[in-house]
């Protein structure tokens, strides 16, 4: 199968999987805490039954907030064309498109907390304020962890970070790329707005921060809206299986098998620490997110003690 | 050469035209029409030398002390020039209309005569090519930007500003005399060229000299800690002098930088080491205190320090890839720095002029009193939201290019071996700037136009004219160009890289690397566009089947939302602010009921203000002795006399 094809399946395989992921998170929470949960297909349950339904548009609001969804879903799919979901090249490559990565999705975050602030609810404001304050953070970890790999790999697309470049970095680098890798799992939890710094669960707005963001959307809108955050989720869930088991020199059927168990596994990984964990207090977040980069700063030193 | 010259006439003419003209109608057109028609005709000529890779200049040899006067257009000259020309003759015709809506419309004669003026200095000081004619361009240009700053004088505010700015700049000019006069001990004339020939004569002074540059320029270009003038001047000035100043003012600092390099040849290290390091501090530090930021045009300000540091990486990428001999590395530092320099110059003057329209219908610059412009403005909103999207990097727009650029540069490094391969962490520094960026923008655009109105002044407000739009206008349009057909650009781009690089020839290797370098986000940007586009249209297609219904904003329950409930500017911004303590310079109030933010510019007030009154007090110590008695200054003379004899006597 010739390379784009592979690429184009693996990302219809992260498309549907998706909303799965969390899923299987909430599924492995409940298991754990002796409670029965939630299907693990709620979402798409939940997705239909938005799509179906019609919307509710606050007064306030302007066309900012009415444009904001499907921006954000088009962020995160332009996020999946770069990504070599199929462990070998990405549908869009090109030196640096790492920084296209992270800055797209800021793309669709900047238009989400523009939505939020346009409702005029303090509720909205409250939750952008603190989104944006976890995104930057998450920001500086993740260009600490994509500098690691470049110095690795010696590449500047993320098709060369993740694919046969890494596989080959792989005996040496072990440390240093598992390092990375539980780091950005930690970061993925900030970023995608999971326990320990933002519990989906919580009922009390004042404590959230994502789901607060998003009060007023409704109908189709709220649908795109959560359909974009689990596939953001899925994207840096593919990045963390890829950087633990590169597969580049797998069949494309394998690579897809171990694609969609990783991000399987991801989600139950999401499901036992949301199981074990408390939420954070917020004051508390920033020590969480500078842990979780410093994390990747150990590894890029590492990586830049040793092959000097 | 001769547009360039008539362009430069033109623009003259349009600074002499306001004062020498009958008031009415005909003068501000006159004065629009030669500005306009001087900056067409001075930015082709730039585009003529850009196209073209070579460089033209004239030389004249006056009968006056200082040398030969020379101007020429290189490709490093040819893109500040197009900068000049195309933010100078927009914000020319947003300034006309902005004056003669003001409280003070008789100004228009000398703000319009002062604006053409500097505009007329700015083109000649990124022309000239000679040290005393570049002086001379340097001052006056110094001159007529403080004349503009201080066009509201009736204010102590603004005196304050412009004085601050005066001593700043003035400071600049005497360094740089300091290091043409070192540095031209080896020359035989003052032109730049024999300045170039000299670099390797003056082996003992080079060191000095780059160091005394860095500074001059720096304190024109604004990085921390020398950008303590510049929010002051910012936030006094009339929206288009900011617009001007922050657009290009600020930018010949980088020129010079830029030029410095081109004549001195490859760097040492050292000078590329501080220079990312400066860069990196001030982008770090201005967005933060941007963050902090209440009033809308000190903010913009303190985004120019931030977008500063940014050129400067870019810069000391370039410095550091010639130092160590990577040629890629070169041309790609400079080339981003200059793309990211006319970037700026068209964002941040869009949104000082999208500002400027907000301010001129509500009477306040407090971000914490406005609220819901989006439905009273709604085409300054767009105008305000483009510029803020190219401001914080993310694509399809400009700011996306140039900052990739730079991180491709930094990416770059890593594939290195050495020392060089450090400069790596400067990209998750940068990546945190961009996240401040983005939250600081989003505090912006989110509070002044989003929501609900939070003063009787933001509720009042309309539509400004199409004088105030159509400038916007285009430069929006050339955000928008830059972020989606980049390749075009890529040619140029490397033949500035390497022409600052000192080594042409460099040129067509980096041209390659290049071209193909930014036909990676070109394809990005016009997919993600395309795909928002096509989003969008699925979107409203598929809404129009299902019932939409209005509803007050979910107040949790609660049933009677005020705009007061909003959130604040300062409590968007507290997060962030509290994460970085006192770095940020902000003094949090709150109490019960009350939260609220004031910034400091820990420069300027915690540091210089201090230092300057230590010295007032040491010197009002010494005021004794100067007491306006012409006795007492007889005998500090004969002692003088005396003592010097004496030192004769003693010397023998």
């Amino acid at each position: 199968m010739s390379r784009p094809a592979s690429a184009w399946i693996a990302l219809a395989v992260v498309l549907v999987l998706a909303p799965a992921v969390l899923g299987v998170a909430s599924r492995t929470r409940a298991a754990l805490t002796r409670r029965r949960g939630a299907p693990v297909l709620q979402l798409y349950y939940d997705l239909a039954k938005l799509l179906r339904r019609g919307s509710v548009f606050s007064d306030t609001t302007t066309s900012v907030f009415r444009a904001a969804p499907a921006c954000v879903l088009s962020a995160a799919l332009m996020a999946a064309t770069i990504v070599p979901l199929d462990g070998r090249g990405a549908l869009i490559r090109f030196a640096g498109d790492v920084v296209a990565l992270a800055y797209v999705l800021a793309l669709g975050r900047f238009l989400l907390v523009l939505a939020a602030l346009d409702t005029g609810s303090s509720f909205e404001g409250m939750g952008a304020s603190r989104e944006v304050a976890v995104a930057s953070v998450v920001e500086l970890g993740l260009f600490l962890s994509f500098g690691t790999l470049a110095v690795l790999t010696k590449t500047l697309s993320l098709s060369g970070m993740l694919g046969a470049a890494l596989a080959a970095a792989w005996p040496a680098g072990s440390p240093a790329i598992v390092m990375t890798a539980v780091g950005l799992f930690a970061l993925m939890l900030a970023e995608c707005a999971r326990v320990p710094v933002d519990d989906p669960a919580t009922h009390l707005e004042l404590t959230m921060i994502h789901e607060v963001m998003i009060l007023d959307h409704s109908g189709p809108d709220l649908a795109l809206i959560l359909y974009a955050s689990a596939l953001e989720l899925s994207i840096i869930g593919a990045v963390i299986v890829t950087l633990l088991v590169p597969r580049s020199g797998m069949p494309v059927g394998v690579s897809l098998a171990v694609l969609g168990g990783g991000l399987i596994v991801i989600g139950a990984g999401i499901g036992v620490v949301e199981a074990t964990m408390a939420r954070l207090r917020l004051p508390k977040i920033p020590l969480y997110l500078a842990s979780a980069s410093s994390l990747a700063l150990f590894s890029l030193v590492l990586v830049l003690w040793s092959g000097a | 050469m001769t547009p360039f010259l008539i362009g430069l006439g033109l623009v003259v003419a349009a600074a002499i035209a306001p004062v020498v003209l009958p008031r009415g109608g005909a003068r501000s057109r006159t004065f629009g029409v030669l500005l306009l028609a001087g900056c067409g005709l001075t930015a082709a000529a730039g585009v003529i030398v850009l196209a073209g890779g070579g460089s033209v200049h004239q030389q004249w040899r006056p009968y006056l002390p200082g040398g030969d006067w020379v101007i020429g257009i290189d490709p490093l000259s040819a893109v500040f020039v197009i900068a000049v020309a195309v933010v100078g003759a927009t914000n020319g015709v947003y300034g006309d209309a902005d004056v003669r809506a003001s409280a003070h419309p008789e100004r228009s004669t000398e703000a319009n005569a002062t604006y053409a003026a500097l505009v007329a200095s700015l083109l000649l000081v990124v022309t000239a090519q000679s040290t005393l004619l570049f002086l001379t361009a340097w001052e006056l240009m110094a001159i007529s930007s403080f004349l503009l700053v201080i066009t509201e004088h009736e204010r102590a505010e603004v005196r304050r500003a412009g004085w601050i700015y005066v001593v700043a700049t003035h400071a600049a000019t005497l360094l740089l005399f300091v290091m043409f006069a070192l540095w031209s001990t080896g020359a035989h004339d003052w032109t730049f060229a024999s300045l170039a020939a000299a670099w390797g004569g003056a082996p003992s002074h080079r060191g000095v000299i780059l160091l005394l540059g860095l500074v001059a320029f720096g304190l024109k270009a604004g990085y921390v800690p020398l950008h303590f003038w510049l929010p002051p001047a910012h936030s006094a000035s009339p929206a288009h002098v900011s617009a001007l100043m922050s657009g290009i003012v600020i930018k010949t600092g980088v020129y010079g930088i830029l030029r410095l390099l081109t004549l001195s040849g490859t760097p040492p290290v050292w000078f590329g080491w501080t220079v990312c390091m400066l860069g990196a501090v001030s982008a770090m530090l201005g967005v933060l205190w941007a963050l902090a930021q209440h009033d809308m045009k000190r903010l913009l300000a303190y985004h120019s320090v931030e977008n500063i540091g940014i050129i400067m990486l870019g810069i000391g990428l370039g410095a550091l890839g010639g130092a160590y001999g990577h040629p890629a590395l070169a041309i790609l530092g400079y080339g981003a720095a200059v793309l990211h320099t006319v970037n700026h110059a068209l964002f941040k003057s869009l949104l000082f002029m999208a500002a400027g329209a907000v301010y001129r219908r509500t009477h306040t610059r407090n971000i914490e009193e406005l609220g819901g412009l989006a439905r009273r403005m709604p085409w300054t909103f767009v105008m305000f939201l483009i510029g803020a999207v190219a401001i914080i990097g993310v694509p399809p727009l400009n700011g996306f290019v140039s900052e990739w650029l730079i991180y491709v540069g930094i990416f770059e490094t890593a594939r290195t071996v050495g020392d060089l391969r450090l400069l790596i962490c400067a990209a998750p520094v940068l990546a945190l700037v961009g996240g401040l960026a983005l939250a600081c923008f989003a505090k912006v655009v989110g509070i002044v136009f989003l929501g609900t109105p939070r003063s009787a002044c933001a509720a009042e407000s309309s539509e400004v004219g199409s004088s105030y739009l159509m400038p916007q206008a285009v430069l929006a349009f050339a955000c928008v160009a830059i972020g989606l057909l980049p390749a075009l650009l890529a040619t140029s781009i490397a033949r500035l890289g390497a022409f600052v690089a000192g080594d042409p020839a460099w040129g067509s290797v980096g041209a390659a690397a290049t071209i193909g370098t930014l036909r990676g986000p070109m394809l990005f940007a016009i997919v993600l566009a395309a795909a928002i586009a096509v989003a969008m249209l699925a979107r409203f297609a598929f809404g129009r089947r299902r019932p939409v219904r209005h509803a007050p904003t979910w107040g949790c329950g609660y049933p009677e939302p005020t705009a007061r409930m909003q959130y604040t500017a300062s409590s968007f911004a507290s997060p962030l602010i509290s994460m970085f303590g006192a770095l940020s310079g902000v003094h949090e109030h709150r109490g019960a009921t009350l939260f609220h933010s004031e910034p400091r510019d820990i420069v300027l007030d915690a540091v210089l203000a201090r230092a300057w009154a230590r010295v007032e007090s040491a010197a009002l110590r010494l005021r004794p002795i100067q007491q306006g008695r012409l006795q007492l200054y007889l005998v500090y003379l004969v002692a003088a006399v005396l003592s010097c004899l004496l030192y004769l006597i003693v010397a023998r």
